[in-house]
């Protein structure tokens, strides 16, 4: 018997400030419809207005999926995907019911389990270790959160240095009453790596759901590095997060050492300058934890007939290359790519997470003028909040913004207002 | 009465983890007598112990104090810790000024480096030349605190990198793999080699690790089997920061790096994971170490076949160590100003030696660093077959040059060269400059006869826009927009004899339609920083040592064509 296929695909954009929140409806013959929840976080709200909170976000998810979520997708751990699933908007969601949870290879509850099993060698072994490693990254982010009221009344340190801190301190902790939810919610749950099969025929019925990324340690080099066996890679950031969160980070470091009660004269000069060096260096480490998370994003993409729909978290560029350079039917998955219809624009906009010339230069939709043939992207953001235009690391990155609207339909969250309401409704006919 | 000219200040030899006998190792080293006072400050170096983490300030620490402190006060006086940085740096100073034989300048106006024990509550150590400063940071794992301030190879390390950038300093700049590799790597070389300088502590090392578990017949002598190279490899004198790594291997030493254990691959420099820099400087580490080694237990199997003095063995290390470490640093008197790759260091080194030390018969140094360094991939860019720059056959016009102001004047020598700018191939369009002019005078260590030459560099420079990349043989990388500002450079080290007659010019020149060499080496080093990203908004290399030790094969290389 012929499986029944989708009619057209409703696409739910919501403004939740700086996450992603993105929900799917494919529409069926009769009325029926099978929905998919792609991430639920924020970091920081929508900027004017009356932004909603996550709980008014999650009663509106469940108004428009009809009160029942068929699938729910985590593509990372970054407190701005997987924020909501924490509390009572949580609650909300997992009332939905979804029947499966997707989230990365690298969230599986067992994997962290044995940290230390440096005697195995096995590729499961290598994935215990870079999860356990993930885990102490986490602590690092919380160990630098706790750091920043002192560094916030140290002069010489900029509230910008400092705002970057938080805001970076907070999207790489832990969030483990967001994870311990998303584990309890679903009956059945997929950590899924490149080429992973999901098994969602029947839950989603004429969707194919392919799996882009992240890869395995063992099939890309550049995610092995970053999860080297050797502990010395990580020692900066491991070491920071060896101090216990909750603990005071100010301690006296030698009791009865003898102490100038002022800055000499010829240290005055340099003070002020170790102070903000200091602040510097732990801005240095939480930007590296949040590379590495964001490698660990899932790289989805549905296929409806020949609609292509391309969800990929915040991956980056070393998450992307194996897909799209490495992988032995790479050369197949870059010519299915060219024809994507939908992109939900990777990390927000930043610079390294839409591969320019592996990627967006080879989406033949983009530059069409045609509506009905033309790329429509997704991008879910919040201006002024990560990097800095004079660095050129803003997000979302202006040259990459200006792309967009030149040659797709661009749906940016910022646009959704008060007055026109927090989300955006796109139809995509099939 | 006689003076001594050098005071002696106790430091710790390699770190607290490395203990005998249930105690933390430590060594005397030996630093110049000056006026030192309480910091220590000296004319050189300025300790300023505050605390950015703690907000505190700790009291000067007197400057001299040789007396062998417990363990305890090691870990928990920091007037110890502000003594032990002055000492090392000022030892290594001085040890740069021995093999130079001339004062070394930091890579700023000022005269004194400030160095902070401790920083911050970060674990990292770097060299800021914004600053001026080493800084050295602390951190906690489980009940104890790790003081970066007491590890002496990161002491070494860091004040190398300050010593680098005074006497190159645009080894700091972008320009390849190499170079980005290079100021990682000859600090690692220096810390690693500075150990052996300490000579009771390679004894007592040998004992503790060559010796464990072997046969000793008798006090001071341990057996050959023990100190052959697999153990010797293994032992803490091989490896860098012990004490920066968490969990060790129960059998060994753990260790940031231990480049040592890096097997011999002549295609290991093209490989992905080496276009890190920490990466690829190991390869060159790993080089040096292996020459070391393989030299080391030549002269400890001439020693005897059954048991070995430690005594001799240890001194056997030291003086090759010493030479290797003497040819490494008066190599960079050797190298061109811009543009370094791990050939011209080579061949740099090894023209130094042979210019003071013709004689190699007793250690074959250069035979063996020449012949370790294929073995990992790095060929002499001389192209010579002792691998030593060939000899300039160039005779100077010098006509109205003075040549008692040559030796120590910009303004002089850059007249001399723009006499013999024909000669030196050096186009008179492109920006230039003398950025240095020393004399020295090095010792014959046969004969103990003065070598002196004077050292220049001179500088050039073109900025051009990448649409005019054409007009000096080269193309833009796939991507780069024509508006792209773009900065060629050029340089040449000319090395001048005690009569002002070139001996050596040795130059990474701009490149040029007619010149083929040129044109690919500036191509690759323009395709390196657009790769790299030097040509992003905003990408600043002040900030690249700390980041360097940061960022430890944690990031990729990331291809520019791909970002926006």
């Amino acid at each position: 018997m012929t499986r029944p296929a989708p009619i057209r695909v409703r696409i739910f954009v919501y403004n939740v400030g700086f996450g992603d929140c993105i929900l799917l409806c494919f529409d069926y013959d009769q009325g029926r419809s099978r929905t998919v929840l792609v991430d639920f976080g924020s970091t920081q709200k929508a900027q004017s207005g009356a932004p909603p909170s996550m709980n008014d976000v999650a009663r509106e998810i469940g108004e428009q999926c009809g009160g029942k979520l068929d699938v729910v997708i985590a593509t990372h751990r970054h407190a701005d995907h997987i924020s909501g699933f924490a509390g009572s908007s949580g609650a909300v969601i997992s009332g939905l019911q979804p029947e499966v949870v997707v989230q990365p290879w690298t969230e599986e509850p067992g994997l962290a389990v044995d940290a230390t099993d440096s005697a195995a060698s096995s590729p499961r072994a290598g994935n215990r270790k870079f999860t356990a490693r993930l885990d102490r990254l986490h602590a690092a982010a919380a160990q630098v959160l706790h750091q920043i009221p002192r560094l916030a009344a140290t002069p010489g340190v900029t509230a910008s240095l400092t705002n970057e801190l938080r805001f970076l301190g907070e999207t790489n902790i832990k969030n483990a009453e967001a994870v311990k939810a998303l584990q309890a919610m679903g009956d059945r749950h997929e950590y899924a790596s490149f080429g992973s099969d999901l098994g969602l025929a029947d839950v989603l019925p004429g969707v194919g759901v392919e799996v882009l990324g992240p890869p395995t340690l063992a099939q890309s080099p550049e995610i092995a590095a970053m999860a080297a066996s050797d502990a010395d890679e990580f020692w900066h950031l491991a070491a920071t997060a060896d101090a216990v969160p909750g603990q005071p980070s100010v301690r006296d470091l030698f009791p009865g050492a003898r102490t100038a009660r002022r800055v000499p004269q010829e240290a005055r000069w340099l003070v002020p300058r170790i102070d903000k060096m200091q602040a510097e260096e732990l801005l240095s480490l939480v930007r590296i934890l949040d590379d590495v998370m964001n490698n660990t994003s899932l790289i989805l993409l549905f296929t409806i007939g020949e609609t292509l729909l391309l969800f990929p978290g915040d991956a980056q560029l070393e998450n992307w290359s194996y897909a799209l350079q490495r992988a032995p039917n790479s050369a197949d998955i870059c010519a299915r790519l060219s024809q994507t219809r939908v992109y939900k624009v990777g990390h927000h906009g930043s610079l390294n997470s839409t591969p320019r010339t592996m990627l967006w230069g080879g989406f033949a939709r983009a530059g069409q003028v045609d509506p009905a043939e033309r790329l429509i992207t997704l991008l879910s953001t919040r201006a002024g909040k990560h990097g800095s235009e004079s660095r050129g690391t803003e997000v979302p990155r202006g040259r990459l913004v200006e792309e967009l609207e030149a040659r797709s339909e661009l749906v940016n969250t910022q646009d959704c207002r008060a007055a026109s309401g927090w989300w955006r409704e796109v139809v995509v006919p099939l | 009465m006689a003076v001594s000219s050098s005071a002696q200040i106790r430091v710790v030899a390699q770190d607290p983890s490395v203990r005998v006998d249930g105690r933390i190792l430590t060594a005397l080293v030996s630093v110049p007598v000056e006026d030192a006072r309480e910091g220590p400050t000296g004319h050189r170096v300025q300790v300023i112990d505050y605390d950015a983490t703690t907000r505190t300030m700790y009291a000067r620490a007197r400057p001299l104090d040789p007396a062998d402190p417990s363990d305890e006060n090691i870990m928990g006086d920091p007037a110890f810790h502000a003594r032990n940085v002055y000492g090392l740096v000022m030892a290594t100073l001085a040890r740069f000024e021995y093999a130079l034989g001339r004062r070394v300048a930091w890579g700023f106006p000022g005269h004194q480096l400030k160095v902070v024990p401790h920083a911050f509550a970060v674990a990292n150590a770097f060299y800021s030349p914004d600053s001026e400063a080493l800084l050295f940071g602390y951190f906690d794992r489980g009940e104890r605190t790790i003081f970066t301030c007491l590890s002496h190879d990161v002491v070494v390390h860091e004040t190398t990198h300050a010593l680098l950038h005074g006497l190159r300093g645009r080894f700091l700049r972008a320009s390849s793999a190499d170079q980005a590799a290079f100021h990682e790597a000859f600090a690692d070389v220096v810390a690693l080699l500075s150990v052996f300088s300490m000579r009771e502590v390679v004894q007592r090392l040998i004992d503790h690790y060559a010796g464990r578990g072997s046969r000793a017949s008798r006090k001071g002598a341990v057996s050959a089997s023990a100190l052959q190279p697999d153990r010797l490899k293994r032992s803490a004198l091989f490896a860098l920061a012990e004490e920066m790594v968490p969990e060790r291997d129960p059998g060994g030493i753990g260790a940031l790096r231990r480049s040592v254990d890096l097997e011999p691959d002549q295609n290991l420099l093209n490989r992905l994971e080496f276009r890190d820099s920490h990466r690829r400087g190991e390869v060159l580490v790993a080089a040096v170490c292996h020459a070391f080694l393989e030299v080391w237990v030549r002269r400890l199997q001439a020693l005897g076949t059954d048991m070995v003095d430690r005594e001799r063995a240890a001194e056997e290390g030291a003086g090759i160590a010493e030479q290797l470490l003497t040819m490494a640093i008066r190599g960079l008197d050797y190298t061109p100003p811009v543009d370094l790759l791990f050939g011209d260091f080579l061949s740099a080194a090894l023209t130094a030696d042979t210019e003071v030390r013709p004689n190699d018969e007793r250690y074959h140094l250069r035979e063996t660093l020449l012949s370790s360094c294929a073995a990992y991939g790095i060929l002499p860019a001389s192209g010579t077959p002792d691998g030593c720059w060939r000899r300039s056959d160039k005779q100077l016009r010098r006509t109205g040059v003075r040549f008692g102001s040559v030796q120590s004047d910009p303004t002089e020598m850059f007249r001399l060269i723009w006499a013999n700018h024909r000669w030196l191939r050096l186009p008179v369009t492109a920006y230039s400059w003398v950025s240095d002019v020393r004399p020295c005078l090095r010792i014959e260590p046969e004969d103990g006869l003065p070598v002196r030459e004077t050292v220049a560099t001179c500088i050039q420079h073109v900025k051009i826009t990448a649409a005019e990349l054409g007009d000096y043989g080269l193309h833009p990388p796939p991507g780069m927009h024509p508006d792209t500002d773009i900065v060629l450079e050029g340089g040449s080290t000319l090395v001048l004899d005690e009569y002002g007659l070139l001996k050596f010019e040795i130059s990474n020149r701009l490149p040029k339609r007619t010149d083929e060499n040129a044109c690919k080496r500036a191509q690759a080093r323009l395709d390196y920083l657009f790769e790299s990203g030097t040509y992003a908004a905003g990408s600043a290399f002040r900030g690249r040592l700390a980041a360097v030790h940061r960022l430890r094969s944690t990031q990729t290389a990331s291809s520019r064509s791909e970002v926006w």
